[in-house]
């Protein structure tokens, strides 16, 4: 064995899987992790005859753009900027080149040159249409149809499965509305089941004197009645009700001061229907009615009064109606406008 | 190797490269590679990394139909996924309900998890499920605006490496006993908590960021930190609590880090370090501390100037200074100059010190005497720069001819005046 002279380049003996064998400067081929094992571990490669085998993935010409990549990235005084433009340069390959070179040096383990080319590649991936990503690698076309269908694919982005999803969440809703409406119109009808001829006739026949919580009961029931009364003949009474109501001042500007609580108007009704639906809303105006000043209480007094003589005149007509419309399903059916919103469709219309 | 050039180019490499080439694009495209061919139908679902942030997100205004897509999109793709997943990172500003995020994490924690990012929501927290504390492999954790609360069983994260809470809602205790319970930590994150108090044992930590309104911070058993960067916010009641404290925050804080290469320090970390410094103690040496970036030094206050004198003259190799001064001209005092002349003998050297970078200089007598006094004392300084604040426009002139005309200690020490452009 000669002896090595210290100017002298040492060399590295590679062989490819075809039988080629190349010599290679040491520093280059050190780049190299797998050689390097090599190297250190068996002693391989100082000579043509030992010359280290090198995994199959790599081929001559492979082998060539390694040995490249590892010449000019393995000189320790190179910027950044530098390495990054030689790099860009470096894998502007074709397709082909770019995959079996990812395939040598990953067989080589050198990591860097693995994930530069495997950038350049998911470019290639990134973005493009299937049919595009096929052409680039010659990918075979080989799923069928319903396969490509089944619900492995991306969920979030085919038009049609977003429309469909849309589709079925709005008769979702639709759904969901009706039978909220059914569930509370149901309470409804309880209510108005609930009270006997006897507990009515009372009322109007002048229990205004009583205690407050009779008060209280009164005007909850007035309260419920007057929202039936206005519910049912608004359609059809409108102008009569806006009479009477325009009759009471007091019930006006008590509509401003509590708010809720004497508010059967019409239009209201329109404007939150869960608001009025809702039975606990009774029961709550019997406790603002409690906390109302004396002044307050009189006015309220009044228009007791006068709804107790108004509905008088009516009652027989009121009274068939209410009994009426409780044996049916649905006393005031609502329906969906075509924008969601709910519109008031009283059995009146159907007279 | 065949050399047909019809012939399929990809499908046949190994999988780890196949899955280096999926993990670099967003996962959306991954997925779809699904319908590239019968190969590549489930080669997607073997990656072991799943990143999901706003690349996943349909486009569109309702923003409830795009959070319900965004879960669903996670779900399935958790439920498809076949192997192993190593990292997973879950970042965007909609907040999926806590029932989809506890299964998300609950199946992670079977799937040997090992890097765990979570970045949701911009105002609400999320409350960690507990499985969280259960997954032994995981090497990195990144949580934010989350609630912690470490089960008494908790162990500890054996394989921790990097952990970075970010307004994280966690008892003042517990996060001592997460960060001691950690041995292989190497790197610690905490930002934006309230008023800490807190002692950091880490045999292993390498470089410790802090960002917040820290009380308190002893680093008790640190003997390996290489970098320190630390924000410290103050409050009312901190400052108070400054005012009460004993003891030497510098060697509470500083004393234990011979290793120390880089320390950068914003705010009020100078004004940290100077409660309870006593003038004339420097037991400590940073033999390895480079460089050092000071911002918002107050130097109208004398603590605080010790303050940096005192690490400057402990890190004999000193190599790159960075200051900013805190403009706030509030004190009319009489300066003590002689501060400088008296306190600091001419035998002070700065043996390395290559490079000085001040920023918002405001030409105050003890800036413009610091700045002499490195000159005097730096004997292979290269480059003193000097960035004046927007506020002084006037003096600069002055202040330039002032500093050109100081001894300089090293003949190729260039004094620039940099002008920021308004």
């Amino acid at each position: 064995m000669a002896v090595v002279k210290p100017e002298m380049k040492s060399y590295i003996w590679l062989q490819t899987a075809d039988g080629s064998i190349q010599q290679v400067e040491e520093e280059v081929a050190m780049f190299c992790p797998m050689i390097c094992r090599e190297v250190l571990q068996t002693g391989m490669g100082s000579s043509k005859n030992y010359a280290i085998s090198l995994p199959q993935r790599v081929n001559p010409a492979i082998l060539g753009l390694i040995l490249e990549y590892c010449q000019f990235h393995q000189v320790p005084g190179r910027s950044n900027k530098e390495r990054k433009i030689f790099d860009e340069k470096f894998i502007r390959l074709d397709t082909k080149k770019l995959c079996e070179l990812t395939s040598a040096a990953d067989s080589l383990q050198l990591r860097p040159l693995v994930d530069l080319t495997s950038r350049a590649l998911a470019r290639m991936i990134e973005g493009k249409t299937p049919e595009e990503i096929r052409e680039t690698f010659h990918l075979p076309d080989d799923l069928t149809e319903e396969e490509k269908l089944e619900p492995l694919r991306n969920m979030t982005d085919d038009p049609r499965i977003r429309l469909l999803n849309r589709l079925y969440a709005r008769k979702r809703k639709e759904l969901k509305e009706r039978e909220k409406l059914k569930n509370v119109e149901v309470e409804e009808e309880q209510h108005v089941d609930e009270r006997s001829v006897d507990d009515l006739l009372s009322f109007i026949n002048g229990a205004n004197e009583d205690s407050k919580s009779a008060r209280a009961t009164k005007s909850k029931k007035k309260n419920r009645r007057r929202k039936e009364q206005a519910r049912n003949s608004s359609t059809n009474n409108e102008t009569g009700n806006h009479n009477q109501e325009s009759n009471c001042p007091t019930s006006s500007c008590l509509n401003g001061d509590t708010g809720d609580v004497f508010s059967p108007l019409p239009s209201d009704l329109q404007v939150s229907a869960s608001v009025k639906f809702s039975p606990k809303l009774d029961f709550d105006d019997g406790d603002i009615d409690d906390e109302l000043d004396p002044a307050m209480k009189e006015e309220i007094d009044r228009e007791v009064e006068d709804f107790a003589r108004r509905l008088n005149s009516d009652w027989p007509e009121r009274m068939q109606e209410i009994l009426s419309l409780g044996q049916e399903r649905r006393p005031v059916p609502l329906s969906v406008n075509g924008n969601g919103s709910l519109r008031r469709y009283t059995g009146l219309d159907r007279r | 190797m065949d050399t047909d050039s019809d012939s399929d180019l990809l499908s046949d490499l190994p999988q780890s490269i196949i899955e280096s080439i999926l993990v670099k694009v967003p996962l959306v495209d991954a997925v779809r590679t699904s319908i590239l061919s019968r190969k590549w139908r489930y080669k997607w679902a073997a990656i072991t990394e799943l990143v999901f942030n706003d690349t996943c997100l349909t486009s569109g205004h309702d923003k409830s139909i795009i959070s319900c897509n965004l879960v669903n999109f996670i779900t399935r793709c958790l439920f498809l996924h076949d192997g192993p997943i190593h990292k997973f990172e879950l970042n965007t500003s909609y907040s999926p309900a806590s029932p989809d995020l506890d299964q998300w994490l609950l199946f992670l924690s079977r799937k040997d998890i090992k890097e765990l990012i979570i970045d949701i929501g911009e105002d609400d927290w999320f409350r960690a499920p507990s499985c969280v504390f259960f997954c032994p492999k995981l090497t990195h954790l990144v949580l934010v605006r989350c609630e912690l609360n470490p089960p008494p069983n908790f162990k500890g994260f054996l394989c921790l490496k990097h952990l970075s809470l970010q307004q994280v809602i966690i008892p003042p205790h517990d996060i001592e006993v997460l960060i001691s319970s950690c041995p292989l930590l190497e790197s610690l994150t905490l930002s934006y908590f309230d008023s800490l108090e807190l002692t950091i044992r880490a045999p292993n930590l390498k470089y410790l960021n802090l960002e917040g309104e820290f009380k308190d911070i002893r680093l008790e058993n640190t003997p390996q930190l290489i970098g320190i960067s630390v924000a410290m916010y103050m409050t009312d009641d901190i400052a108070e609590h400054f005012e009460q404290c004993s003891g030497c925050n510098f060697d509470k804080f500083l004393g234990g880090v011979p290793c120390l290469e880089r320390l950068i320090g914003h705010i009020y970390f100078t004004k940290y370090l100077s409660i309870g410094n006593e003038q004339g103690n420097f037991p400590v040496t940073y033999q390895n501390l480079k460089f050092i970036e000071l911002y918002q030094v107050s130097f109208e206050d004398m603590k605080e100037l010790f303050v940096v004198l005192r690490l400057i003259v402990s890190s004999p190799n000193l190599e790159e200074l960075q200051i900013s001064s805190s403009s706030i001209t509030t004190t009319t005092d009489i300066y003590d100059l002689e501060f400088w002349e008296r306190d600091w003998p001419a035998d002070c050297i700065f043996g390395k010190l290559k490079i000085v970078h001040m920023t918002d200089f405001s030409g105050l007598p003890h800036e413009i005497a610091f700045i002499k006094f490195l000159l005097g004392h730096s004997p292979v300084l290269e480059q003193m720069i000097v960035a004046p604040t927007i506020y002084v426009t006037d003096k600069v002139v002055k202040m330039l001819i002032d500093l050109l005309t100081f001894r300089r200690a090293s003949p190729q020490a260039t004094v620039k005046f940099i002008q920021e452009p308004l």
